[in-house]
């Protein structure tokens, strides 16, 4: 990253904060509450301009590209990481498209993506142990010009909410062994049914649900990247929301570790103020190490993917490193506000918001592994020639 | 190790059938309401178990320290918020039964008899780790005290039968001005605040309170003026493995979801990768060496030997083992466990590295006893050794 565009970054992301400030703090706890979808506050997202980040030449705007998004990600996270995973969503849609799109798809859903006034969905994860294996896998079958879906896509952000779902889905019969293919679908194709949604534990402004296809009917012109090119492109597909995810941890972290911070500065336990005790300094400085270190692989990676570089391996670090000190920062930061620290409502006569629970709820939700073997070393080795 | 005699094994099972017939079924309902789980005493009063700490003289059940924590390390497999309320119960016991009369102790352990419950009050808004910080105060009147001043995080306190509060009888004295005086529910000036929403441990009752010229009985205080603060420091210390025991059956709970989770997704033939069984090897490694630290605790106390150290790491080790391993599991299982309802276990286990003294406040009374002179006659690195 050169220095003007390390200038543009900064601007962005005062920008996010500003919008932050005025837009997403004053109804976080409703937020919070995540009975409907926050869809005034997106539509604001969009017409701000934060919605095309991954697409700089439709968005145009100053410090766009996968790091400028990953720039707003982290400051949204810092006062609503959920709407940041409903920007994730969206965003790695609109990435997908840009990346293995045809010509016509670009044309036709780009624009759209870029002003936010459309919303997108990725559907990936299925309940079975792999894609295409369980009763609830989804399979697609051709029929004459046109496929047919029949299935779930399991645990999908934006459920509900998105216009249209890239949807993979396993090829029956098998035309080759591995074959996954990508579909595009519009949210009100026939047969695509929304389930209610989870009660997630944080995170709970997006929408969190299963897809239930039955019988739904897609032309060829749906197919993206081709007739059983998807397990390549899910992969990198969830590569890069792993980073995208990560973002979301250290602007979460670093948040929680400035709210410790001043929280400490002024408990006073022992007679002094416990931000001067040296083990309260000692969890702090941890979490400022931390958040710090997995933002500088964040960036990073982030920056590969920008490129269009390699970024498998960077990435399965990001994510090895994250997953092992994600939690840990909230459940450190808890600690240092103690009682308060895990108060879900200010109790009468306190005079400062209490984020440190939400935020304990939210961050366990920008770790998790796809599949319990899912763990991002096997890649990392791999890679180690 | 410890060998579990015939009786202590049919305790355990009893208390095992009675988590999965009346905790199990309902700990989530009551973790999203934050409601307290009031029906639970009802179902408890026919077994006595709320009185299962109080001697047999006094007509509870006289259950030695190490067959409670395994009664208690059942309720935490099943709801440690429910847990808590037993134990928190049991806390409040202790208090009573180290310094109380025996008229005292008939009056305070008469309600558990019939499934009522205690509350341990010491903390207050300037106090918490810093126990003798507090500004609660205590004074005589002829053949009474006038109590004033708030308590916070009350464990039970909005339910409580009876509590045990904490108050300064001689402010100038400090920590050694500190008296402990029973009190009742319906005691004058008792003003209880509402219940705190929690992250975690939600259905456990917590409230704060305050005291506006309460008169209290003098035939209520414990013990003698000042010894408040030694009665709340021993207190504590018989009651922190309680709260192991309830942590380790949290654990052992979560690494048993896992697995079973495992077995449910993955078909039977497939086995998980080395990363995967080394993780749950992990987990299983720290549940049994977090049980094992709690019942040599007991083994100690049983025996009339020192244990506030063996205590201390008791309550640590298993609480961040809770912690750890709960977090690890959400993790493993993905989006399938990052709900409410199985994120209750992250939620509790984190309440836990916090009440009944922050792990912080027991690292420290830890190191301390590490960092006493050595008991070794010749060291082995002898300055200006080579």
């Amino acid at each position: 990253m050169n220095d003007s565009m390390a200038v543009k970054n900064l601007a962005l992301a005062q920008r996010a904060r500003e919008f932050t400030d005025e837009f997403i703090e004053p109804i976080v706890a409703e937020l919070d509450r995540g009975l409907v979808f926050p869809k005034s506050l997106i539509g604001q997202l969009g017409s701000g301009g934060f919605l095309g980040l991954v697409l700089p030449e439709q968005a145009g705007i100053d410090g766009s590209g996968f790091v400028g998004h990953l720039e707003f990600v982290r400051a949204i996270s810092a006062s609503c990481p959920a709407i940041a995973s409903i920007v994730n969503g969206h965003a790695l849609f609109a990435y997908a498209i840009d990346h293995w799109g045809g010509a016509e798809q670009k044309t036709r859903y780009l624009p759209g993506l870029a002003k936010g006034e459309t919303l997108g969905a990725v559907a990936i994860q299925e309940t079975g142990p792999t894609l295409g294996l369980g009763a609830d896998a989804l399979f697609a079958t051709r029929q004459g010009d046109k496929f047919l879906l029949n299935g779930t896509k399991a645990f999908v952000r934006n459920a509900g909410a998105a216009d249209n779902y890239l949807v993979f889905a396993t090829m029956q019969p098998a035309e080759e062994s591995n074959g996954l293919t990508a579909f595009i679908v519009a949210a009100g194709a026939v047969g695509l049914s929304v389930a209610p949604r989870l009660d997630t534990m944080g995170l709970k402004a997006c929408p969190v649900a299963h897809l239930t296809f039955k019988n739904v009917i897609v032309p060829e012109t749906a197919v993206m990247g081709g007739v059983n090119c998807g397990s390549v492109i899910a992969t990198q597909l969830l590569s890069v929301a792993s980073v995208a995810e990560a973002a979301q941890t250290v602007g979460i972290a670093r948040a929680a570790m400035a709210h410790a911070a001043n929280y400490a500065k002024h408990r006073v336990q022992f007679r002094h103020p416990i931000a001067g005790l040296q083990a309260v300094q000692t969890m702090l400085a941890r979490i400022a190490t931390d958040a710090h270190m997995g933002w500088l692989g964040v960036l990073q990676a982030a920056q590969l993917i920008e490129d269009d570089a390699p970024f498998e391996r960077e990435a399965a670090m990001v994510k090895a490193f994250i997953g092992r000190v994600g939690s840990n920062m909230l459940i450190e930061a808890v600690q240092v506000e103690g009682g308060m620290g895990i108060s879900e409502v200010v109790p009468k006569g306190i005079p400062f918001s209490l984020p440190l629970a939400r935020m304990f709820r939210d961050i366990a939700g920008t770790t998790l592994l796809d599949a319990p073997d899912d763990f991002p070393d096997q890649l990392i080795a791999a890679c180690i020639a | 190790m410890t060998v579990l005699t015939s009786e202590q094994k049919t305790i355990r099972q009893t208390a095992k059938d009675f988590v999965a017939a009346n905790i199990t079924p309902r700990a989530a309902e009551f973790d999203k309401s934050g409601e307290f789980h009031a029906y639970l005493l009802d179902a408890a009063r026919p077994s006595n178990i709320f009185a299962m700490a109080v001697p047999k003289e006094y007509g509870g059940l006289g259950y030695s320290p190490l067959t409670q924590a395994l009664v208690l390390e059942e309720w935490g497999y099943g709801c440690a918020a429910m847990g808590t309320t037993l134990s928190a119960s049991i806390l409040s016991m202790e208090a009573v039964m180290i310094a109380g009369n025996d008229d005292q102790k008939k009056r305070f352990f008469k309600p558990m008899l019939s499934a009522e419950i205690g509350a341990f009050a010491l903390t207050e808004p300037a106090a918490g780790s810093d126990a003798g910080a507090g500004q609660a105060t205590a004074v005589k009147h002829g053949d009474a005290y006038v109590l004033n001043g708030p308590k916070c995080w009350i464990t039970n306190g909005g339910m409580a039968k009876v509590l045990v509060v904490f108050a300064a009888t001689d402010p100038a004295k400090g920590v050694k001005g500190i008296s402990a005086f029973i009190i009742e529910s319906n005691q004058q000036g008792l003003v209880m605040g509402d219940r705190e929403e929690k992250l975690g441990l939600r259905s456990s009752n917590t409230v704060f309170f305050s005291l506006h010229d309460a008169r209290v009985p003098a035939a209520n205080l414990l013990g003698r003026e000042g010894d408040g603060m030694r009665i709340a420091m021993e207190t504590l210390d018989l009651a922190r493995p309680s709260i192991g025991a309830l942590a380790v059956g949290l654990a052992q709970r979560c690494l048993d979801e896992c697995v079973a989770h495992l077995h449910a997704r993955y078909p039977a033939k497939s086995y998980p990768g080395q990363t995967l069984q080394f993780e749950l090897a992990d987990m299983q490694i720290q549940i049994i060496a977090a049980r094992q630290a709690q019942h040599h605790t007991m083994a100690l106390r049983e025996s009339n030997l020192p244990f506030s150290k063996e205590s201390a790491i008791a309550k640590t080790l298993a609480t961040d083992v809770a912690m750890g391993v709960s977090s690890r599991a959400v993790r493993l299982m993905g989006s399938h466990a990052y709900t409410s309802e199985f994120g209750k276990f992250m939620r509790d286990a984190k309440v836990m590295q916090i009440y009944e003294g922050t792990n912080q406040i027991q690292r420290l009374v830890i190191a301390r006893s590490v960092l006493a002179p050595p008991k070794v006659a010749a060291p082995m690195m002898k300055e200006g050794a080579k």
